[in-house]
């Protein structure tokens, strides 16, 4: 520490700095710039936030919206396609398919269309509450945030078991 | 979520080059420039085209048609619904699946980085919206709309 110290106050003899001046055209100011833009450190991704109710139930709201939509595109597809291209196939085939299954797999797809269901429809009310303008606090987006989840809960095992 | 957990060296370029899809590798994608800054600073900002069905209109469209799916979708839950309802049902989820599904193409296969794959998916989701639409309208005719079929499937 004493060294440091000495160092710092003491006045440095026969230190003189040489600034060089450099002639530069646009272009090469350009070079530097864009070799220092690419030394700039890049945002951070998702994975170095912690984990909130915000941010997950965004990304679930989207997830479950994709899910759910790619099984609707699947559906009417199946039926489009099966009609066009005449192959057999009817809502009997499918009916009588998902009656053929073990109960624990139904129970299992029943559970995987119901919560997905329940939260996407709720939290979809809750975007269109913030649509209006309302709830857009850090009070108000947890409070709907914590009523989604409960309600998706509640709802979805409803629809599941009855 | 490796450095997270203290896995950050796992990440090595061999194992990420092995778990990114051989699809995802084999795509041509336009390198960014540096910073992901175009053009230098001295040049002025050049605003995309003015398209009326972008911005607002779009908007308040998406949010109309998501306000009529609260009731739409929530009916058939209660009681059975009729073939005007349920084809009015299967048209708005049709648009609201469409502009979700457009909203994941503009975020996840931006043309900025995939140039023309990015109107690829566009128009294969076009497509398969239009695909879609057909089948509704089959799902109507013959199996008596979307809820009907989904009731059955459910308490089969």
């Amino acid at each position: 520490m004493p060294i440091s110290l000495f160092a710092r106050t003491a006045p440095r003899v026969g230190a003189i700095r040489s600034i060089a001046t450099v002639k530069s055209t646009s272009e090469s100011e350009i070079e530097i710039l864009n070799a220092q833009r690419s030394n700039r450190p890049v945002s951070p991704h998702l994975t170095i936030y912690q984990p909130q109710l915000t941010m997950l139930l965004s990304g679930l709201h989207r997830i479950t919206g994709v899910a759910m939509a790619g099984g609707f595109y699947a559906l009417t597809v199946a039926f489009a396609a099966t009609s066009i291209l005449s192959i057999p196939f009817d809502g009997a085939t499918l009916v009588s398919a998902f009656a053929g299954l073990p109960i624990y797999a139904k129970i299992g797809a029943k559970a995987a269309a119901a919560f997905p269901f329940a939260f996407h429809f709720a939290n979809g009310i809750r975007h269109l509450i913030w649509d209006f303008g309302k709830e857009l606090t850090i009070k108000g987006v947890y409070r709907t945030g914590y009523t989604v989840l409960t309600i998706s809960a509640i709802a979805g095992t409803y629809l599941t078991f009855f | 979520m490796l450095t997270r957990i203290g896995l950050a060296s796992v990440r090595s370029p061999v194992t990420s080059s092995l778990i990114k899809p051989a699809l995802v590798r084999g795509l041509k994608t336009i390198p960014q420039p540096p910073g992901f800054v175009v053009g230098t600073v001295n040049e002025a900002y050049v605003h995309p085209k003015p398209n009326k069905m972008h911005g607002s209109l779009h908007w308040t469209l998406e949010r109309g048609v998501a306000l009529g799916l609260v009731p739409l979708a929530a009916a058939p839950l209660f009681t059975g619904v009729s073939t005007v309802v349920d084809s009015t049902l299967s048209a708005f989820l049709l648009y609201h699946c469409y502009v979700g599904f457009q909203s994941c193409i503009i975020d996840y296969i931006p043309s900025r980085v995939y140039g023309s794959y990015h109107n690829y998916a566009m128009y294969l989701l076009t497509f398969g919206t239009g695909v879609a639409g057909y089948g509704i309208y089959q799902l109507e005719q013959k199996e008596g709309g979307v809820t009907t079929l989904v009731s059955k499937i459910w308490h089969a």
